[in-house]
């Protein structure tokens, strides 16, 4: 699964990625450093991506890096970048995940993209 | 989408009633006439064409002439010829040089119609798509290695455009006198298009070097600039009063907030285009709570804003401060220059 999200992983200041499901599983984390604490730490997830309130898409910035997230077909995206990233190629690079997590999921189903990477 | 069939004959009459005759499919296709080859190639540089049908014998330009032209410089352009003289010789140089159809007059219109029709078919053989990002699908057209030509049309100017790709690869692009690179930035910089897809790239000779990604990037970037140089056009519309109990009024004790904003935007965007009304509203302190405390899991500050599309016809951008200063902007509105112009507002306060 890590080669989908090949592409934003190597947009400029963009420091990691995370998907959950809208009940707040996580799917996929990856980052180019280590967290302060694993996401995996808490079960606060799914009362964060309920107050989203079914947002599209949401910028959230803030002193030091920025929130990119965007809703897909199974779940939430999650990417974490400096000040610096370009958004318009984040977006852009978001489309195109979308679109291929759109199609994995119809085709192979959830749990098929995920065996396949074990 | 009404696709546009261009006649070419010098015979006037011949011609006219060609086009009284195919009027009735009017549905499929409407017609254009060009009485020689030289005429339908000023035409082909103005209108979008999808179709031609030619003589052959022609004054200035005859119709293998045109043939050759078309199959050059608009590859994806299917050419039927007509002719008063046919013989096996003739049909054979015509469909070597890349026509589709060969018909000997005197022909029934009913034929020349099916066979129009039935070429037509084969643009949206591979399907067509409504509202679709273009950027988005050409990358996957891209990793799929598809060979294909996509016609496209934007849906804010109706301008209509073709892309030609062989194994994924952008071959070459063309939209009305553009071709070539220059024809994608174009293309690319169409927010929302209409497509269909043809499963055969007629377009042999590469013509597009550059790599489609840069491309994208390029034209992203150049859109972005383009936004940011693009003059206002609306004059903010500051709301009244409260929708709900929520909701405090402008000029209440949090306008000090709101004054600010609305001078900083004022100064680096000038009428704030897009900008729809500015008001403090304490539902979002729902978000703003878990953002903040998003900020703080992941060791990065305090949360200076938060731009919500909710799918809505406008977005918002909260403020986290007492009250929730809450903007409301339009699709017009520049995304991110307006969230760098509240973010330096937050740091200047």
């Amino acid at each position: 699964m890590k080669e989908l999200f090949n592409d934003i992983l190597s947009i400029t200041d963009v420091t990691g990625v995370m998907l959950f499901t809208f009940e707040g599983k996580l799917i996929f984390k990856e980052f180019l450093s280590p967290p302060p604490e694993e996401p995996e730490s808490t079960n606060w997830w799914r009362v964060f991506l309920y107050s989203l309130d079914g947002a599209q898409e949401v910028d959230l910035v803030y002193e030091k890096s920025r929130f990119y997230i965007r809703k897909t077909e199974l779940g939430y995206l999650l990417i974490l970048m400096g000040i610096l990233a370009p958004t318009a190629m984040m977006r852009l690079n978001c489309d195109l995940l979308i679109a291929s997590l759109k199609r994995i999921k119809s085709t192979k189903g959830l749990r098929g993209l995920f065996r396949s990477k074990k | 989408m009404i696709r546009r069939v261009l006649i070419v004959d010098d015979d006037r009459e011949m011609l006219l009633s060609l086009k009284e005759g195919l009027e009735r499919y009017f549905e499929s296709f409407r017609v254009l006439t060009a009485e020689d080859g030289m005429i339908a190639m000023e035409m082909l540089k103005k209108k979008t064409v999808s179709l031609v049908v030619s003589d052959l014998k022609m004054p200035r330009m005859d119709g293998f002439s045109l043939l050759a032209h078309i199959m050059e410089y608009y590859p994806d352009i299917p050419v039927v010829i007509i002719t008063g003289y046919s013989t096996p010789e003739m049909e054979r140089l015509a469909r070597e040089g890349g026509a589709v159809g060969y018909i000997g007059k005197p022909f029934m219109i009913e034929d020349l119609a099916r066979k129009i029709m039935a070429t037509l078919r084969h643009e949206s053989e591979g399907g067509t798509l409504h509202s679709v990002s273009s950027g988005m699908f050409l990358q996957l057209i891209e990793m799929e290695q598809k060979t294909c030509t996509i016609r496209l049309v934007d849906k804010a100017s109706g301008n209509r455009g073709v892309l030609f790709f062989r194994d994924g690869e952008l071959f070459d692009a063309r939209v009305g006198s553009l071709q070539g690179e220059a024809a994608t930035y174009r293309i690319f910089s169409w927010d929302e298009v209409n497509l269909s897809i043809q499963n055969a790239c007629p377009q042999k000779e590469k013509k597009i070097q550059a790599d489609l990604q840069a491309i994208l990037l390029d034209a992203a970037r150049l859109k972005d600039e383009a936004d940011e140089e693009t003059k206002p056009a609306t004059v903010v519309e500051e709301r009244e009063g409260p929708e709900d109990t929520s909701k405090t009024e402008q000029k209440s004790e949090g306008s000090d907030s709101t004054e600010g904003i609305k001078v900083r935007l004022e100064k680096q965007m000038g009428t704030m285009r897009g900008v729809e009304a500015i008001y403090h509203d304490r539902s979002w302190n729902g978000l703003i709570a878990q953002a903040s405390r998003l900020g703080r899991f992941f060791n990065i500050g305090e949360l200076k804003l938060a731009y919500i599309d909710r799918g809505e016809p406008n977005d918002f951008i909260v403020l986290p401060d007492k009250e929730n200063t809450v903007v409301s902007v339009n699709p017009r509105c520049p995304r991110d220059k307006i969230m760098k112009a509240i973010s330096e507002e937050m740091v200047s306060r």
